[in-house]
């Protein structure tokens, strides 16, 4: 390589490494360091240097054994993860088979649609399930549920544990994560080469038998991909969850996945200790980091990554 | 086109049918929420008699007034402001770095280029909220002594931060729309003589405009929705944290809340309206398989 390249190189990648440097890798170790040392309410300088050595995990493995608060939020985890996962594959390839059968211009219309849980702000999609589910009168569903004579009286969704708490937090991220398998989907489907779906039609096949014996069969990588993907991001995702706790709609304990407790343990209200964060996060980043290279070899990612043909 | 010319029509119907009962409470639970802003009473319990029209909520929430009985003012302008600082300051970032390395991983074939792009994709499955306890202690321990700069630094930190979170699938948003545009363009620009950066900011950059805007607008949206990144690092307030602390502002205000909501929509629903081709190809750049 010869130094006209390097500083060419240099240029391009530079930043890019820099910012990959500051802020995944440097925190990354410092999560790790702090997750040994007796961190609270972020007084650094008193905690810093105080080693305690694995006793963060020795405590988290204590909790997991004793604590019912943690064992819920793990329980949570487990449960939220799961249904969501499922709502969200399956939600995104029944809408993108759907929006495949009808015409351009509503298909578009709906698949911008459910792009809106995506695109619009999190507190401001927070606030409108927050007014749906709202515990009061003025809550949608409690008034929906009272005009037809359900319910005589308004009932707090969110309090119920578990599964009125876990509903909620699954709607919420359900209809976030759905657009994501849609637009893969739907763009799997367009490279289908539209002769086989019309041969398919001319000898008299149904939608459904075509969803089923050709459409389906022919976006298996991108049903993995959209999987395995789906999965990393729902174990990791709070901010959601985190407004929907905080503003109280619904139970702490049963709203609350392992993601958002490092969240509330390192940055909540009152007492902080982010060395008992630390460790968790570690322990999330361990199940991250293992499930990202699982992904790679399912998918073969390392297949698609052609040599540029022009560079000389 | 599809197999629009040979489908029974009669079906399309009862599937258009289907998928709108599925995005009932979508539609209703935005539409709610802006009919809220412009009544006195909030309309999420259905009631048509709790719908007053009326623009007072509005006219608050621009003069800061949070109480309908005096209290407190926030500067909503200001707010706004900040908010959109934080947006054009992540999409900036992004843009800049991701045209920049996205060229070189497209083009360039150098060592250790297919372990980039590995790295680059584990980082963006990488779980954010193990990392956010690392950045903050960096932001702890590069916070200036002096209380003059601390506001611009905590500016500048959560906008670097936070474009952080966006790099990894930008480059590869980015590296796709460059591997679409055809190598002669290239060649013609290094036989002349010019050199790698020339040819990138005097043939591909123009070329590739309207990738640099998907990844721009993509950007700018994850800047402006972002609550956990400007709440741990920025020292004022943006809309999200705004709406955040006043939610339980007592029953009678809580229009006001819908209002602020509704302007906290606004960008996305500008852009939805004018930028719909961008928003349903941009998340499929990246990904073709």
């Amino acid at each position: 390589m010869n130094k006209d390249r390097l500083t060419t190189l240099s240029f391009f990648l530079s930043p890019m490494i820099v910012m990959v440097l500051l802020f995944y890798l440097v925190p990354l170790v410092m999560t790790v360091y702090i997750s040994f040392t007796q961190m609270r309410n972020w007084n650094v300088s008193k905690y810093l240097t105080e080693f305690v050595g694995f006793y963060n995990y020795h405590r988290l493995f204590y909790m997991f054994q004793h604590d019912p608060t943690f064992k819920a939020v793990l329980l949570t985890t487990v449960v939220f993860v799961a249904i969501t996962l499922v709502i969200n594959v399956f939600g995104g390839l029944t809408l993108a088979l759907a929006t495949f059968f009808i015409d351009e211009r509503p298909a578009s219309a709906f698949r911008l649609l459910w792009l809106l849980p995506r695109m619009s702000p999190i507190a401001v999609y927070s606030l409108v399930w927050y007014y749906f589910f709202h515990g009061s009168e003025i809550g949608t569903l409690n008034s929906i549920l009272m005009k037809l004579g359900v319910i005589s009286q308004p009932i707090p969704w969110g309090q119920i544990v578990p599964w009125g708490a876990w509903s909620i937090i699954i709607f919420v991220n359900g209809l976030v994560g759905v657009s994501f398998g849609m637009i893969v989907f739907t763009s799997a489907l367009n490279q289908i080469p539209k002769e086989l779906v019309i041969a398919a039609r001319v000898d008299g096949a149904s939608s459904w038998q075509i969803s089923r014996r050709i459409l389906i069969p022919m976006v298996k990588w991108h049903f993995m991909y959209v999987l395995t993907w789906q999965f990393l991001s729902l174990l990791t995702t709070y901010p959601h969850l985190f407004l929907l706790v905080q503003w109280d709609l619904v139970n702490g304990d049963y709203g609350t996945t392992l993601a958002l407790y490092v969240f509330n343990t390192a940055f909540g209200m009152g007492e902080q200790d982010q060395g008992l964060a630390a460790a968790a996060a570690v322990l999330l980043s361990i199940i991250g980091i293992i499930g990202g290279f699982v992904t790679l070899k399912v998918l073969q990612f390392e297949k698609m990554m052609k040599r540029p043909r022009g560079d000389f | 086109m599809r197999d629009v010319e040979t489908r029974p029509r009669r079906y399309s119907r009862i599937i258009i049918l289907a998928i709108l009962l599925a995005s009932l409470p979508l539609i209703i639970g935005f539409t709610l929420l802006v009919l809220s802003s412009f009544s006195t009473d909030m309309v999420t319990n259905l009631n048509p008699s709790s719908f007053h029209p009326t623009i007072e909520n509005w006219i608050n929430v621009f003069h800061g007034k949070l109480a309908t009985t005096g209290g407190i003012r926030a500067n909503i302008l200001r707010i706004t402001l900040n908010t959109l600082i934080v947006a054009l300051g992540v999409a900036g970032v992004v843009t800049g770095i991701s045209a920049l390395a996205g060229y070189s991983l497209s083009r360039i074939n150098f060592r250790g280029r297919k372990h980039m792009m590995v790295l680059l994709l584990i980082l963006h499955a990488f779980p954010g909220v193990a990392l956010i306890v690392g950045v903050y202690l960096l932001y702890r321990l590069t916070f200036p002594q002096t209380s003059d700069f601390v506001r611009l630094y905590s500016f500048v930190y959560v906008i670097f931060a936070r474009a952080a979170l966006e790099i990894p699938m930008s480059v590869w948003l980015m590296k796709g729309f460059f591997d679409t545009i055809p190598w002669e363009f290239e060649w013609s620009g290094i036989i002349d003589g010019a050199s790698r950066i020339k040819v990138w900011r005097k043939i591909m950059l123009p070329l590739i405009k309207p990738g640099i805007l998907a990844v721009a607008l993509f950007a700018f949206l994850a800047g402006w929705q972002d609550i956990i990144y400007v709440r741990t690092f920025l020292i004022d307030q943006t809309l999200a944290t705004f709406i955040e602390a006043n939610i339980e502002a007592e029953f009678s205000h809580m229009p006001l809340i819908a209002a602020a909501g509704t302007l906290y929509l606004l960008p996305t629903i500008i852009f939805f309206i004018t930028a719909q081709q961008i928003l349903l190809q941009g998340y499929s750049g990246g990904i073709k398989g």
